[in-house]
């Protein structure tokens, strides 16, 4: 059903009281995405391969990500446009996560006597690959929807003053 | 809007108390309708009761015609405005005010445009991005109210909404429930303790004592024509002076004192005649004259007024006396006062003797 135009410019006047939830929502999805992840990977107990420094790194980053995906989650529900583009970093900054931990730990076999085991099973694999692109297309997603708001807020707002100009 | 309608209704608690005795009151459309007593008295218990907070013992409850005693408080489109606010903290004043109607799944967009033309009836619309924290209580309160408002309810129902207010604010949120009213002409039941507000707001005054109405009126009947003692001693400020006194030919004579009645009292006095009375006068009926002599023992000035309080000689009976004008009466004075209008309430049933009655 198409909306009237007078739908149209309540809905866009509903943002100057509402706040943004899906945006905060997708955001807050994310962080929990990258939790089942990282607790996916920590839980993994095959012999030294990660007692790396890749894994300090990535204990590090997870921190850094949960605040500035929380942080970002705050704003954008308030329609901040900056927090967009903090957003679409950590968006494609889980992809390339992909990389670093799960894809290597797919490829590497270990032999544990006479055994030959792989690191990451697929079924973990998978699991790690799903949650992080899942929680970096709900920052993309999130971001996005942000930015589309934020313009139309701004625009409406521009509105109402000339009005009352 | 609607009508109510209370037929004989009671409250009896378990424990086999009685907190409200017969109740019966029409509510024309429209009409803002105040109960008023002192704590205790049963209006709170009676304003519940018509919300459907409380269980009506006895009696019937009609809404438009409609028998709705049994109705569950959800149903009966009434919306009730609370002492205490009951906001939601964690909401914005938006979102407070949208509240209900977004649980009864409304369209945003028409909850919108409701709490928007509530907001600018109440002059909330700059306040509705705030927490209810940051608001005033006068500002509160009238978030309470827009919460109703938005409902578009049949009829408003407020508990004493105006007692955690201090008095400036009080006066000020008074007048705007006044204006409120007169903008949405709603049916309104009003709760208070406090007789200005009853006198300030209503349409009629339903003056509650012990769980019993004592009489239902205008403000000007039950200042003007109280029934009995009680009503006459509840409402005015400073409260009615009572002074028993004996009908003995043309005169009233009381300890220490006589007055004079006029021909259309003496009428409205002829089955008392040797028999002992109840004389209410009101602080506002004494003027400087030569009646009553009275040994002052305080003097406040209140600018246009001044009241001047004291006993009659030695006897010990009070007087309170508003009078005109700056007086400066000194502790130990002796003042006059004649009475311009008398009260005469029988002295066993206490109440009022009216003359033709």
């Amino acid at each position: 059903m198409s909306m009237s135009n007078e739908d149209r410019l309540i809905k866009r006047d509903r943002m100057r009281y509402i706040k943004n939830k899906p945006s905060a929502n997708l955001a807050y999805l994310a962080i929990l995405l990258d939790v089942i992840y990282f607790v996916s990977i920590y839980q993994s107990d095959v012999e030294t391969w990660y007692y790396r420094w890749i894994i300090g790194v990535s204990i590090v980053y997870n921190l850094i990500f949960m605040l500035a995906a929380f942080l970002s989650s705050e704003g954008v529900k308030n329609y901040q446009k900056n927090y967009t583009y903090i957003e679409l970093a950590l968006g494609v900054i889980q992809f390339v996560r992909i990389f670093i931990l799960p894809v290597p730990a797919h490829n590497a076999t270990l032999t544990v006597g006479d055994v030959t085991i792989q690191v990451m099973h697929s079924a973990q694999f998978t699991l790690c690959v799903v949650c992080l692109i899942a929680s970096g297309v709900c920052l993309i997603a999130s971001g996005v929807i942000n930015y589309i708001k934020c313009n139309e807020l701004a625009a409406h707002m521009k509105t109402l003053e000339n009005q009352n100009a | 809007m609607a009508t109510l309608s209370l037929q004989h209704i009671d409250k009896i608690y378990d424990n086999n108390v009685q907190a409200v005795f017969d109740f019966n009151l029409d509510v024309k459309d429209g009409e803002l309708i105040v109960l008023v007593g002192p704590s205790g008295c049963g209006k709170s218990t009676t304003l519940r009761m018509v919300a459907g907070l409380e269980d009506i013992s006895n009696g019937h409850l009609f809404l438009d015609g409609k028998d709705i005693t049994q109705t569950p408080a959800k149903d009966r489109d009434m919306a009730m405005v609370f002492q205490s606010y009951a906001l939601y903290g964690h909401m914005t004043i938006y979102e407070n005010m949208a509240f209900s109607l977004t649980l009864r799944k409304e369209n945003p967009n028409v909850i919108h445009k409701k709490v928007l033309a509530a907001a600018e009836v109440l002059g909330l619309t700059s306040q509705l991005n705030k927490k209810p924290a940051q608001l005033s209580g006068g500002q509160r309160q009238r978030v309470a109210m827009g919460r109703s408002i938005v409902r578009n309810p049949k009829v408003f129902l407020f508990d004493e909404p105006l007692s955690n207010l201090d008095a400036k604010l009080r006066g000020a949120t008074r007048r705007e429930i006044l204006l409120l009213h007169k903008r949405l002409q709603a049916t309104m039941l009003y709760v208070t303790h406090d007789q200005t507000e009853a006198l300030t707001l209503a349409d009629r005054i339903v003056c509650m004592s012990m769980g019993h109405v004592q009489q239902v009126g205008t403000p000007l009947e039950l200042y003007d024509t109280p029934n009995n003692v009680f009503v006459a001693s509840f409402i005015g400020l400073p409260p009615m002076n009572f002074y028993d006194v004996k009908v003995v030919g043309g005169e009233l004579q009381g300890n220490g004192f006589k007055v004079s009645l006029t021909a259309e009292e003496k009428a409205t006095l002829a089955g008392y005649e040797g028999k002992e009375i109840t004389l209410g006068v009101r602080p506002e009926n004494f003027t400087e004259g030569s009646d009553i002599k009275v040994t002052v023992t305080n003097n406040e000035n209140l600018g246009m007024n001044t009241l001047v309080y004291g006993s009659v000689g030695n006897t010990g009976v009070k007087v309170t006396a508003k009078l005109k004008g700056w007086k400066n009466y000194k502790v130990g004075d002796t003042a006059s006062f004649s009475v311009t209008r008398k009260h005469f309430f029988d002295k066993e049933t206490t109440n009022a003797i009216r003359g033709g009655k």
